[in-house]
């Protein structure tokens, strides 16, 4: 059984149609790239598996359970965790203060609501450091999270949606704006966890993700143009046609110069 | 002779250190220690000003404390907390007079009260984001207004208020000033405690969480109307508590305990200390309670330094005071840490 299904997911904004009529499935510890041009609802899509906003029409399924109308945070505790575009971590507290919180919810202090306000933040400290290694920013605890740089910022921002133990991560875009050593901490951050948890991943740049992922997914004008393995959907002339124009077409009909 | 002023200058800094340092670990024993510190100050007030003015501070911070958790922590404005004062206070009165003969029992009708005042507006208002949520309560504080002057009269004795008889039961007499005095002070304590508790938990860290990103905080899992909603019964339920408080200081309940525009009041006396610090809601609670006291007594527009003030924090020193002395306190830690690693390097 997949662990997420869509049918006919539709998102409407006025005239727009974002996303239209997507049909995907993620199947369970498979790791899913989601390709396409800008502007072609990649985020509006995971917006709405995540609960951000509403479907305008279609369906969602999670572990077979129909989660559509499920707010953000039962969506959560069924284990749907995601990372946003820009990075969207606490800035005011300090790095390990942002765990506290997904720390103290994982230790089921959350279910005692006396208990969780009176247990000291600090009790979450081991919890928290530990969560912090598997990101390598251990060192940084007691900083401001507003003072690390941003691509720091993106591994705690993993760290916190790592530390709710997902059962499917969605990662919006997770290499934008970061450096190229950055970029290469990331990564092979993820590839750490390929296998172990279901990843759907967003990525504007077909090659920062191509030898990563199981399955790829391109999306166009809110559709789901072509999906199958990396290989296959590269040499996919639709997606050639989305990403560089429809020069290859016109060159077929006979047009040249173009 | 500007050696001994040099060398008075770094004890005091040295002494500035060392305190910032106590109050910035935790610990059990700290605690007490900062309890004991707030009594201490509250204690030097007493012959200044009084035991019924000192008591009437204290009265004030524990409000003060009650808006700092909504606003300081949680980030969320409310133009309406006096109405939990004001159900505090008259629920005190109408049980002295009406129910019971004891205080004890009043004040714990008049936290419930207060505290079920909170569940009810709180469930409506949470859900409103902005700067409506403040005029929400704002509306909600008018309305508790309203039934006090109109409806509710006869019972309430709506403009002349309402004098309570009974003040003293068994050993607890609230006739004598000293006796109130003690145990205001003794009920400040244990909201600072319980407030010092709550804030520094994992909820604390929540607050101030959703303080900087609502929406983000329900990514995490946390259904965060609720957590909003305990806080402002929490919030509700100290304020009544001091409400019930200020009717027994004054032996004596009148409207403007819920008056909307002494709100204003709360949310100034906040940010002057430092909004978000419980002991910036303390500091903020006596200083505006000083500059509101003293100062008429020596200029007639005196408010106007109040706005002079408000200028500043916003302008200048948005953490408050006490955000001031913090920032003051850390760039002498720093100094005196990095001070110290150079001699350890010249040994």
């Amino acid at each position: 059984m997949s662990l997420l299904t869509t049918s006919g997911l539709t998102k409407r904004f006025g005239g727009l149609v974002a996303v239209n009529s997507v049909d995907l499935r993620i199947e369970e510890n498979e790791t899913l790239g989601v390709i396409g041009p800008n502007g072609s609802g990649k985020t509006t899509l995971f917006n709405l598996l995540s609960g951000f906003f509403p479907p305008t029409a279609g369906r969602i399924f999670f572990q077979g359970r129909d989660v559509t109308h499920l707010s953000p945070e039962e969506r959560v505790k069924m284990g749907m965790v995601r990372t946003f575009q820009l990075v969207s971590v606490f800035n005011s507290l300090k790095v390990w203060e942002n765990l506290a919180p997904c720390v103290a919810w994982k230790s089921g202090m959350y279910h005692s609501l006396w208990r969780f306000m009176t247990t000291p933040a600090a009790s979450t400290w081991a919890d928290s450091l530990e969560a912090l290694k598997l990101v390598g920013l251990e060192g940084q605890a007691e900083a401001i999270a507003g003072e690390l740089s941003y691509g720091d910022r993106r591994l705690l921002e993993i760290a916190l949606a790592l530390s709710l133990r997902p059962k499917l991560l969605l990662l919006d875009e997770p290499f934008s704006g970061l450096s190229d050593v950055e970029i290469a901490k990331v990564l092979a951050l993820l590839k750490s966890l390929k296998g172990k948890i279901t990843i759907g991943i967003i990525e504007h740049k077909i090659s920062m993700i191509v030898d990563f992922v199981d399955r790829l997914c391109v999306m166009n004008e809110g559709r789901i143009i072509c999906e199958g393995n990396p290989s296959e959907v590269l040499t996919n002339p639709l997606v050639n046609e989305c990403y560089w124009g429809k020069q290859e077409t016109l060159e077929r009909a006979g047009v040249s110069g173009v | 002779m500007g050696n001994v002023v040099k060398e008075r200058g770094l004890v005091l800094e040295k002494t500035f250190v060392a305190v910032g340092k106590q109050l910035t670990q935790a610990g059990v024993g700290q605690k007490v220690l900062e309890l004991i510190l707030i009594g201490v100050v509250f204690l030097i007030l007493v012959p200044f000003l009084g035991a019924h003015r000192a008591t009437d501070f204290a009265i004030f911070c524990i409000i003060v404390l009650s808006f700092d958790l909504l606003y300081g922590y949680m980030g969320r404005l409310s133009f309406g907390h006096l109405l939990y004062v004001g159900v505090g206070a008259y629920t005190v009165g109408l049980a002295l007079r009406y129910l019971t003969t004891n205080p004890l029992l009043a004040i714990v009708l008049g936290i419930v009260a207060a505290c079920l005042a909170g569940m009810a507006v709180g469930a409506i208002t949470v859900r409103i984001a902005g700067a409506a949520f403040a005029l929400a309560n704002l509306a909600f504080n008018r309305v508790g207004w309203f039934l006090v002057m109109s409806p509710l009269k006869d019972i309430t004795g709506g403009e002349n208020g309402l004098s309570i008889r009974n003040l003293s039961f068994w050993y607890v007499n609230f006739r004598n000033p000293t006796f109130r005095f003690w145990f205001v002070l003794a009920s400040l304590l244990l909201v600072f405690l319980l407030l010092r508790v709550f804030t520094s938990s994992s909820y604390g860290v929540l607050l101030r969480s959703i303080k900087e990103d609502e929406k983000r905080v329900r990514f995490l899992g946390y259904n965060t109307q609720f957590y909003k909603w305990v806080t402002f019964v929490l919030a509700a339920t100290v304020a009544g508590f001091g409400g019930a408080l200020t009717a027994l200081n004054y032996g004596y309940v009148n409207p403007n305990t819920l008056d909307v525009h002494a709100n204003a009041g709360i949310v100034f006396a906040c940010l002057l200390g430092g909004s978000g610090r419980l002991y910036g809601a303390l500091l903020g609670g006596i200083i505006y309670m000083l500059i509101t006291n003293l100062l008429p007594v020596y200029f007639q527009r005196w408010e106007f330094f109040l706005g002079v003030a408000l200028l500043l924090i916003v302008f200048r020193f948005r953490g408050g005071i006490w955000g001031g002395l913090e920032a003051l306190y850390s760039g002498l830690a720093a100094r005196a840490k990095s001070g110290s690693s150079k001699e350890g390097m010249s040994r």
